[in-house]
């Protein structure tokens, strides 16, 4: 059976009787088994309610009942997002065991179409990390050559729909972690403006910049996930109300007569050869569909590193604090301890990334230092936003790479944290202002290794920022993944 | 420059004991020392990014009993073998 198919195909065909639900999540399963062991995409699998999932979808089909619109397709979900009955552990020790006892507001809405999800997705420990080898669970490995990261935090969502492990899969993006792995493994990620989709359910790591995102493998599925996920929650009072927005319908309209920014701060020093020759051969097919392409400059995007990585600590060091093994945790006794004791010893067990930046968080927020650090990165983020407001006087779009460089090998980088931080320079502005930001696959390497391209839109422009991306998705024809 | 004795601080702050002082304390104040950065910063206005919501479009102030599967959590949660509402003994 062909996995490789889109969600448009794969309706078509269960619509048309010619595959069946349980049919197309056995074979899923069964790629899911034979390449695992390559990839290590999946932390926890939920094989049998899979199954008694799709038989009942299959019947309802049979008997005419009404049946969501996702007729069974199988999904991943990042193990940061909360499903009932299968466990959350954010690639973490300290959750190793913990079982949500409610779902997601992104989860409750795709069950509700009829969506199986088949399991939860590796990511690096809460998500803090870009290349997915902080997980408590083991790194997770690139499809294209599995001795190269996947990017991150999101890795595993970024495997499982880059090697046919599932269709579609839900991430979450703090700083590019939809999609710096959406760049490494060739599919598509995108971050939705701040309050699109509901984070009811998600596992705070830096709650006033983070978004659940879908990857995908083409943009039109990307789009049919968001019609569902999109929109205000009673549960999320930072979910805007914006009305029902067909995200589907005209996803062909195309780019004519459009005008595109390009970010120079994104595209000048420290960026490889290949991803800038990818870059430019974007622009020229943008070009030749009609679109208008000028050079842009946010000179603010220099500081936006160590902006970001303050508001990110900050935020980290105290949703990090329920942490103490008495509301969640796992096995240790408390004999001999006493309390402040008892919660350092537990807290032992997060990894290093997530230690660093507690202890990074505690020291921007100090009472000495929090106007040197915290509040000139929020004044940081109050300039970017003003540019992004001026360019998007001028320009619809913007575009830049979205990773600098080319993924990596395992290992290469973990012992440098800051050299990793800097490596999400071109994704983090999307965050730090609330905007959407996807990624294409766009070109393979010498190497064999993806080269994703990056654009953004205003705040709630998804509707269009889709139907350019589609554009350029439809630019180019990519190779199979080699796995 | 960040020493031990701030690191022992900031680890006492946060509640985590600290195994690896060494790579910490190095690693945390090359971090430091590239966020300085910020001091270079040049904006003049006071803004930063806030989001009003006015009183009307928040959620009514009542309690609402949390539902899992139409039972309240709380009870659900005390028939729970392994529940961590009740905290351990301490001494």
């Amino acid at each position: 059976m062909n996995l490789g198919i889109s969600a448009t195909e794969y309706l078509s065909l269960i619509r048309n009787g010619e595959i069946s639900a349980e049919e197309f999540i056995a074979s899923t399963l069964d790629r899911v088994h034979a390449v695992e062991g390559k990839v290590h995409a999946y932390i926890t699998m939920d094989e049998q309610n899979a199954l008694n999932k799709a038989r009942s979808i299959d019947k309802k089909i049979k008997a005419k009942e009404r049946t969501g619109l996702f007729l069974g397709m199988p999904i991943s979900i990042k193990d940061n997002i909360c499903t009932s009955g299968i466990r959350t552990t954010c690639a973490s020790k300290v959750l190793e065991n913990f079982v949500s006892p409610y779902d997601a507001t992104v989860v409750s809405k795709l069950k509700y179409e009829d969506a199986i999800i088949i399991g939860k997705v590796n990511l690096d420990e809460f998500a803090m990390g870009s290349t997915t080898e902080f997980s408590y669970f083991g790194p997770s490995r690139n499809p294209w050559n599995p001795e190269y990261v996947p990017g991150g935090s999101s890795g595993g969502s970024g495997v499982s729909v880059s090697a046919l492990e599932c269709m579609i899969s839900l991430g979450s993006d703090t700083g590019g972690s939809v999609r710096s792995p959406a760049s490494f493994c060739s599919v598509v990620g995108l971050k939705p403006t701040y309050g699109l989709v509901s984070r009811y359910g998600l596992v705070s790591y830096a709650h006033s910049i983070e978004q659940i995102g879908p990857v995908a493998r083409k943009v039109q599925d990307v789009a049919f996930v968001l019609n569902t996920i999109a929109g205000h929650d009673p549960h999320d009072d930072t979910t805007v109300e914006k009305g029902a927005v067909d995200y589907v319908e005209d996803l062909d309209a195309g780019i004519k007569g459009k005008k595109i920014g390009l970010v120079q701060q994104m595209t000048e020093d420290g960026v490889d050869k290949e991803v800038s020759a990818a870059t430019n051969s974007a622009i020229s097919k943008l070009q030749d569909l009609g679109a208008e392409c000028i050079p842009i400059s946010l000179d603010s995007i220099v500081h936006s590193v160590a902006a970001y990585y303050t508001i990110a600590s900050a935020e980290a060091s105290s949703n990090l604090e329920r942490y103490d093994n008495l509301r969640y945790g796992f096995d240790l006794g408390t004999e001999g301890y006493e309390f402040k004791a008892y919660v350092s010893k537990v807290r032992s067990n997060f990894g290093p990334e997530v230690i660093r930046r507690m202890l990074l968080g505690a020291f921007v927020l100090s009472a000495g230092y929090y106007g040197k650090y915290y509040l000139k990165a929020q004044k940081v983020r109050a300039m970017m936003k003003s540019q992004i407001d001026e360019a998007f006087k001028k320009v619809d779009f913007l575009i830049a790479p979205t990773m600098p460089i080319l993924p990596f090998k395992i290992g290469e980088k973990i012992n440098n944290p800051l050299t990793l931080y800097l490596l999400d320079i071109n994704t983090i502005m999307a965050n730090l202002t609330g905007i959407p930001a996807i990624s294409v696959p766009f070109a393979i390497s010498n190497m064999g290794l993806p080269i994703g391209i990056q654009i953004f839109a205003n705040s709630f422009q998804e509707k269009s920022l889709l139907q350019a991306s589609y554009a350029l998705q439809q630019t180019t024809r990519l190779p199979e993944v080699p796995l | 420059m960040v020493d031990r004795k701030e690191i022992e601080h900031l680890g006492d702050l946060v509640k985590v004991e600290l195994h690896d002082m060494e790579k910490y304390i190095t690693q945390v104040d090359q971090i430091l020392n590239y966020f300085d950065n910020l001091d270079k910063v040049e904006y003049d206005s006071d803004a930063t990014l806030r989001k009003e919501i006015s009183y009307e479009d928040l959620r009514e102030d009542k309690h609402e009993p949390f539902l899992t599967d139409g039972t309240p959590l709380i009870n659900k949660l005390k028939r729970d073998q392994n529940n961590f509402i009740r905290a351990p003994k301490m001494i």
